[in-house]
């Protein structure tokens, strides 16, 4: 993807290293696009993997379910570390934000909803709803490959909207069509293991 | 309080595993336990905790930690910071495993014309999820005139600029104080 990155040796830090770079991205990264962040940071400016080697992980976070940066996390220390590299990334990818947002949440009990605040929180969450609402689209368009997605996509909502069923039970209602109805039909399906 | 605990753990830990797409899809769910079966929270109360974790840094689903801290927190400082720990380490542990493990198959999945499958059918299941996200946040939030067109102007800034949704959020954050309060 990156030419910068394709052809250069890569650079396998130390345990320490890794610590500095994750307790970093867990203090500077906010809102979306976290995880092409964490890529301009490790292959790109401290080139510790290839995009060779970063992309099919992020393929995997994608895939797996999970917060993606939590796993892309694992997924980098393991590879640079092994099992002891994926828990320290995570540890330090979490120590940061959990500091600030336990005390942010303190801040909010205590100080109670004043009218600033509220006044505030109001704006923020209107401006929060058109961030998911952009989220929707931008998911949607790579979703939608015909119009059996869009009813999957509608039936989806309507199982958490009107029948509040809960997520891990949506999915196991839906999974098996979506999975059915795309699954690999050109190829043939002797190769599946 | 140990009681409390052990909801957090199986609530988030659940969710966790079954959060494709990030964490964001499992957000209905975690508002119905949340304020409807576990009654930890009032429905504004959810949606101010939801705002204030997209807010400040790290992963957007920080919020499971402040559902872990309001959980506990009638139990004193020390039992809310306790929820907010267990909250956190079941929501983003469980997966992490997962990874962990799935790739050392990753490889062998790379040959199989099902990891395409799998992508595809996935996606539009997470679209119609954080579709239900977005209606849930929304309908707490946006009552007045101004919230609605503060969300519309946001919705498309983040679709046709490139502007930094932090930004954006705390721009929004200062109009509304100076002008709607």
């Amino acid at each position: 993807m990156n030419p910068d990155s394709k052809s250069t040796e890569t650079v396998i830090p130390g345990m320490g290293e890794l610590a500095r770079l994750f307790l970093f991205i867990g203090l500077t990264s906010f809102g979306g696009g976290i995880t092409a962040y964490i890529r301009r940071l490790v292959v790109t400016e401290k080139r510790w993997l290839t995009d060779e080697e970063f992309l099919p992980g992020l393929g995997l976070v994608q895939l797996l379910p999970g917060a993606n940066v939590a796993g892309l996390a694992v997924y980098i220390g393991n590879h640079l570390k092994g099992p002891l590299g994926s828990a320290v990334a995570l540890f330090c990818l979490f120590v940061p934000p959990f500091v600030t947002t336990c005390a942010l949440g303190f801040l909010y009990f205590h100080a109670g909803r004043t009218e600033d605040a509220s006044a505030i929180l109001t704006g923020v969450t209107a401006a929060a709803c058109g961030l998911m609402a952009s989220m929707v689209f931008e998911s949607g368009q790579k979703a939608i490959k015909g119009v059996f997605d869009v009813f999957l996509i509608l039936l989806t909502f309507a199982l958490v909207r009107f029948a509040h069923l809960h997520v891990p039970i949506v999915i196991l209602i839906v999974a098996p069509l979506a999975l059915w109805w795309h699954r690999p039909r050109k190829v043939a399906t002797k190769e599946v293991s | 309080m140990n009681r409390i605990l052990l909801q957090l753990a199986g609530l988030f830990s659940a969710l966790s595993l079954s959060a494709f797409g990030g964490g964001k899809v499992v957000l209905p769910s975690m508002h119905q336990a949340a304020v409807g079966e576990y009654h930890w929270m009032t429905s504004q109360q959810f949606v101010d905790l939801f705002s204030i974790s997209m807010a400040a840094p790290g992963p957007s689903m920080m919020v499971v930690t402040l559902v872990g801290l309001k959980a506990c927190m009638p139990y004193g400082t020390v039992a809310a910071i306790l929820g907010a720990l267990v909250a956190t380490f079941a929501m983003f542990v469980p997966s992490s495993v997962l990874v962990y493990f799935a790739g050392n198959w990753w490889d062998h999945w790379k040959e199989s014309p099902w990891r395409h499958a799998v992508m595809d059918a996935i996606m539009p299941i997470s679209t119609g999820l954080i579709l239900a996200a977005t209606w849930i946040i929304s309908k707490t939030s946006i009552h007045t005139v101004p919230t609605a067109i503060l969300g519309v102007i946001a919705l498309l800034l983040m679709l046709f600029t490139k502007i930094n949704p932090v930004l954006m959020m705390a721009a929004a954050g200062a109009i509304s104080w100076v002008f709607l309060s």
